[in-house]
């Protein structure tokens, strides 16, 4: 028996394409059209940054599903195609040159842009941003003609960026204007050690500094800075974080700039869906939320093709994040509340450690680590349950995680 | 069809641990879990990180260290992503104190 219906996702992002898969392994036999704005079939974009910019990995290794996955299981996978309006009444998405495409269901999965800088100098051949393939392939080129390198920002891109330009033999300055890497997302002290590790491996910071213009004659030469530092640039990679692809969205938008959806990621248009970077989502657990990471993409893409076939179940997922950076591993899980209390495992001198963030009720909220394996994966059920472990415990390195975990009644 | 061929002395793996051996051209990983023995490929599907090498199990799952990924070590299935292939499995059998696996050419 065939189902009817024609389910479109917005977006061959990660989200979308994992959406898109597990409609198909969840039993969805009716027509299923992906669109997606790139050429590529869809791939993942951690290695962008990492094993792809090093050479390490090739483009066959970054698919989502190889891309005969989905002739084969009768997606119809639309590259290279944007979608312009979604119009609710109708339900019906308007595609470039006009196309109509009538849906039942919808999941709007179309990511996130980088946001842009406005400094002067930014249309200068070299100076580059990361997102695509087609981006890691320019920074690849301009890293084998050698440096120096100058990055302006320091969050997710810029630090693995800098990790991967050094593991090049590349010479790189990072302009940030925060006082650490990755400052928002780890806090002050992690991000000290994280920079000494950046240090130690010759990168050349310059904190609570900015960009203020680009140089150079056709082509960057030098990056001038809020403080008046000239800094040579053979190329620059800016990376200041990203704004959500919601311009499709006919309704209001969240204050976090994404569309919003309830708590099993239904917007407020029934039958049309949002997941990843886009979607402003009602968390149980940590309120309103707009998460722009791997795994997130991943867990919402699953969660909202089983509610988009009827499951209607809310979205829970504690939020678990990574990133690799020469040979360590930055973790976490969760969302710190305010004036959290901090536990810690190792110690940020010897930048190796798991740090635990309980509310004022002792409830554990987040778990950040720096080369400290295991226990931010072995606490995401803790974080999900709401437990309350016993803070000594949890101090305690010798005390395996897991066992803490509440007892099913 | 591949034979058994002898890859460790059977105290090389102890109890809720596990190892990895060069079969022919596999990597291949042991694990044992409450006396029993498994045997799979050592590389993870998502971006080929060692499972033995700081997989943690968890009943009969083995969870890459790299992101996480969780795999049957019975059946190779994934149980978690990012990983969306699964990991072969291996014919494993412990003869006279010696782990013996079936795999490689």
């Amino acid at each position: 028996m065939t189902d009817r219906r024609t389910l479109v996702v917005v977006g061959a992002s990660l989200a979308g394409a994992t959406a898109a898969a597990t409609l198909r392994e969840e039993g969805f036999d009716g027509r299923l059209v992906v669109i997606g704005a790139e050429d590529l079939a869809p791939y993942e974009r951690p290695p962008l940054s990492k094993g792809y910019l090093r050479g390490e990995e090739s483009l066959d290794d970054l698919f989502v599903r190889s891309p005969d996955w989905w002739k084969e299981h009768d997606v119809e996978m639309r590259s290279g195609v944007r979608v312009e309006s979604l119009d609710p009444a109708e339900r019906v998405l308007t595609l470039d040159e006009d196309e109509r495409l009538s849906f039942d269901v919808a999941l709007i999965a179309t990511g996130s842009r980088n946001r842009r800088v406005g400094a002067p100098g930014v249309e200068l051949e070299g100076v580059l941003d990361l997102r695509t393939v087609a981006d890691a392939d320019r920074i690849k080129e301009a890293a084998a003609s050698g440096g120096p390198a100058v990055l302006i920002g320091m969050g997710f891109i810029g630090a693995e960026v800098a990790a991967s330009l050094r593991a090049l033999d590349v010479d790189v300055t990072v302009v940030e204007p925060f006082e650490t890497p990755m400052q928002r997302a780890l806090g002050m002290e992690a991000g000290r050690a994280l920079a000494d590790i950046h240090a130690d491996h010759g990168v050349k910071m310059r904190f609570a500094d900015s960009l203020e213009r680009f140089e150079g004659n056709g082509r960057v030469e030098r990056v001038v800075t809020t403080l008046g530092d000239e800094l040579d640039a053979a190329f620059a990679v800016v990376g200041v974080g990203v704004q959500p692809n919601a311009e499709i969205w006919p309704g209001e938008l969240a204050v976090d700039g994404g569309i919003p959806v309830g708590p099993t990621l239904e917007s407020e248009v029934p039958g049309v869906f949002a997941a990843g970077d886009v979607a402003s989502h009602e968390h149980p657990m940590f309120g309103r939320i707009r998460v722009e990471h791997f795994d997130n993409a991943i867990k919402m893409g699953e969660a909202a093709a089983r509610n988009m076939l009827g499951a209607g179940a809310v979205f829970d997922d504690p939020h678990w994040f990574w990133s690799d950076q020469y040979d360590v591993q930055v973790q976490m899980v969760g969302r710190a509340p305010e004036g959290a209390h901090t536990i810690m495992r190792g110690s940020h001198a010897d930048r190796s450690f798991c740090s635990f963030s309980l509310d004022e009720e002792g409830v554990l909220r987040a778990v950040t680590s720096l080369a400290w394996p295991r226990d931010v994966r072995r606490s995401i059920k803790l974080v999900q349950a709401g437990a309350r472990p016993d803070p000594e415990a949890l101090a305690d390195p010798e005390v395996d995680i897991r066992t803490l975990l509440p007892k099913e009644e | 069809m591949a034979g058994f061929v002898t890859v460790s002395r059977s105290d090389e793996v102890g109890e809720g641990q596990a190892a990895a051996f060069a079969v022919g051209d596999e990597e291949v990983a042991v694990a044992r879990v409450d006396g029993d023995l498994y045997a799979f490929s050592d590389i993870c599907t998502h971006r080929a990180c060692n499972l033995s090498a700081g997989g943690e199990i968890n009943g009969t799952t083995i969870e890459c260290e790299c992101h996480g990924s969780v795999f049957s070590m019975e059946t190779g299935a994934v149980v978690n992503p990012p990983a969306t292939e699964p990991i072969a499995t291996f014919q494993v059998r412990e003869v006279d104190g010696e782990i013996q696996v079936a795999a490689g050419e």
